[in-house]
């Protein structure tokens, strides 16, 4: 689609602009001694108009010469300049055919020989401003190439954006569901009545986990009751090993935070801390906030001793670059090892649970 | 093994886990549960106390995993690990498990492992798992290792073993001023161990290069690495060839 016509806040100018010549031409017309102001502009407008329509098909010649292109310069020059002579000659002639037809009427008789005395004139004018015209057109194709270059960039860059996130954003762990359901054809045997509530436990943690992931964010209280659904399966597994504390400030729960960010540090203090510990021990979990801060730490006893597992790192990995992808510098992770044990603290801003995000869940 | 009794031992850290095996177990003729173990340490002692036929053994567990476990008990125990990773099936394969149950799993496919078991303990043919296998498998030096004494395990670090000096077909390993035997060869060790920590550099010493305070001229090509605790041990020619790299 042509660039000008496309779009009435260019077409309206440009066409303003050729108005504006075809005052000037009307001026000078009118500065001969034959004819007045009234003769000189029916002639000039309208004949300036139709060439203003006509210097649009420039569009044409500059889409198949491109200034990028691979062919000469020369060519495009001989091209365009081709152009511009034929159309100024077209041009010459409509204006004496515009002038002949107005000579009909009485009145404006004297119109074709003031026209005649200045064709050369208006000829070389008219080249002039078909290669303006070629010069417009080319202007507004680099600039719209440009511009859609950045647009690509930034679509780009946002979808790179958008895949690392989901890539982040945490992904069931496929070893806890199949010790789960190992749990459960063990309490099958045994226990039927325990069996079906695990199984009623995990699919409120597989349902909940699904439906966070699809969030931008969530209450922090959202959050705390998958990481509670979680630990409960991981109790039926560990037994007494598992103990769990956790403790929120009032008003905490109405934070807003990415979904999914605590549950991988407690995979990681299951697995890596209690995991490696013959007795087990305790996850602590704290939540508190000051003033626009929000901060929570999952703190595991460990076997200081025990191998490095190869996998520890990959989660805490995730949750520092989300942090840094959605806060930047505001969002910030410390891990501590001191006396066997392990802390993760993640502090950030604290948005409070907007109108809006309660509707959008109905 | 006594005529047609599998005498099997399990080995989980979790209760359910075990619950499953237990269940599974006791329905299958011909089959003995000796001991249940809630680590790798038990199992090292049942194995060592109540000579069982075949381990089920988890491979996850605090202190020694099972692959460490299967390092340490009798070459002749059939070995069947039972896990929720499928990640170390090649490395099970490569210690010469007798299985690989991967969790959950039904009692049909127990019953199988345990079959494949006791053909196997039968034919007496079963290649020695060993040191090496496990060290390649895991494709990188071990940063511990294991010494049995009777029913007991130790768990020396990699960092804290100062020198190791050959006895017979055992080596004498030092870490923190005591001595562990471990029966095992001194090319093995060398194999397993980080080769930029530690060097072979006498037939019957491996230095932990960390330790070296000097080396003095002691004759015409022959060294002596004076440890910082004052200890002397003796560098050979080709021993001396071998460290000089890693003291730059």
């Amino acid at each position: 689609m042509h660039p000008i016509i496309a779009r009435r806040e260019r077409l309206i100018p440009f066409m303003l602009a050729w108005m504006g010549v075809g005052v000037l031409l009307a001026t000078h017309l009118q500065a001969s001694p034959r004819l007045g102001w009234g003769e000189s502009l029916i002639l000039a407008l309208p004949w300036t108009a139709v060439y203003g329509f006509f210097s649009l098909s420039a569009w044409h010649i500059c889409r198949t010469f491109p200034l990028s292109g691979s062919g000469t310069t020369l060519r495009l020059l001989g091209a365009q300049v081709a152009a511009a002579l034929f159309s100024s000659a077209l041009w010459i002639f409509l204006g004496r055919a515009w002038s002949l037809l107005l000579a009909r009427d009485q009145r404006l008789q004297e119109i074709p020989e003031s026209y005649d005395s200045q064709v050369p004139l208006f000829f070389g004018i008219g080249v002039l401003l078909y290669l303006l015209a070629v010069a417009v057109h080319y202007l507004i194709i680099a600039f719209e190439r440009s511009q859609e270059a950045e647009k690509r960039g930034l679509e780009l860059k946002v979808l790179a954006r958008e895949a690392e996130l989901r890539n982040l954003k945490m992904q069931i762990d496929p070893h806890f569901l199949f010790n789960s359901l190992n749990s459960i054809s063990a309490l099958i045997g045994s226990d039927a009545a325990r069996a079906r509530g695990m199984c009623l436990r995990l699919s409120e943690f597989l349902r909940g986990s699904l439906a966070l992931a699809d969030r931008d964010r969530i209450p922090f209280s959202e959050e705390l009751a998958l990481v509670r659904s979680f630990l409960a399966i991981e109790q039926v597994r560990f037994g007494s090993r598992l103990q769990v504390d956790i403790s929120a400030d009032d008003g905490v729960e109405i934070c807003l935070i990415p979904p999914l960010l605590l549950q991988p540090l407690i995979e990681n203090a299951v697995k890596h801390g209690i995991g490696s510990l013959l007795d087990g021990g305790t996850i602590v979990i704290r939540a508190s906030r000051s003033e626009d801060r929000f901060r929570v730490t999952v703190e595991n006893p460990y076997e200081p001793e025990a191998r490095r597992p190869r996998s520890a790192g990959v989660g805490l990995e995730n949750v520092r670059r989300r942090l840094a992808a959605l806060y930047g510098p505001e969002g910030r992770i410390e891990v501590t090892r001191e006396s066997g044990r392990y802390s993760v603290a993640l502090t950030l801003p604290a948005p409070q649970q907007e109108a809006t995000d309660a509707g959008k869940r109905g | 093994m006594t005529e047609n009794e599998l005498r099997v031992v399990i080995v989980d850290d979790e209760e359910p886990a075990r619950a499953v095996l237990r269940e599974y177990l006791s329905a299958l003729p011909g089959v003995r549960i000796v001991a249940e173990c809630a680590n790798g340490f038990e199992a090292v002692k049942a194995a060592a106390e109540l000579k069982p036929d075949v381990l089920l053994l988890d491979i996850q567990m605090p202190k020694l995993d099972g692959f460490e476990v299967l390092e340490l008990i009798e070459r002749d125990i059939e070995v069947v690990f039972v896990t929720a990773y499928d990640s170390f099936a090649i490395r099970a394969f490569e210690v010469h498990a007798a299985d690989y149950l991967l969790k959950p799993f039904g009692p049909e496919r127990l019953s199988q492992a345990l079959q494949r078991a006791r053909e196997r303990a039968c034919r007496k043919d079963r290649p020695h798992s060993d040191l090496i296998a496990a060290a390649r498998a895991r494709k990188k030096p071990v940063d511990r290792v294991l010494i049995r004494e009777g029913a007991r395990v130790h768990v020396i670090q990699a960092n804290d073993i100062d020198y190791i000096q050959a006895q017979d077909d055992y080596a004498c390993i030092r870490a923190k001023g005591r001595e562990h035997l471990k029966q095992e060869s001194m090319a093995t060790l060398e194999d397993v161990l980080d080769p930029r920590q530690f060097v072979r550099i006498h037939r019957g010493y491996i230095l932990n290069v960390d330790r070296l305070a000097r080396i003095e001229l002691y004759a015409k090509d022959s060294r002596l690495a004076i440890l910082k605790d004052g200890a002397k041990l003796p560098i050979s020619r080709s021993g001396y060839a071998r460290l000089r790299p890693l003291l730059r």
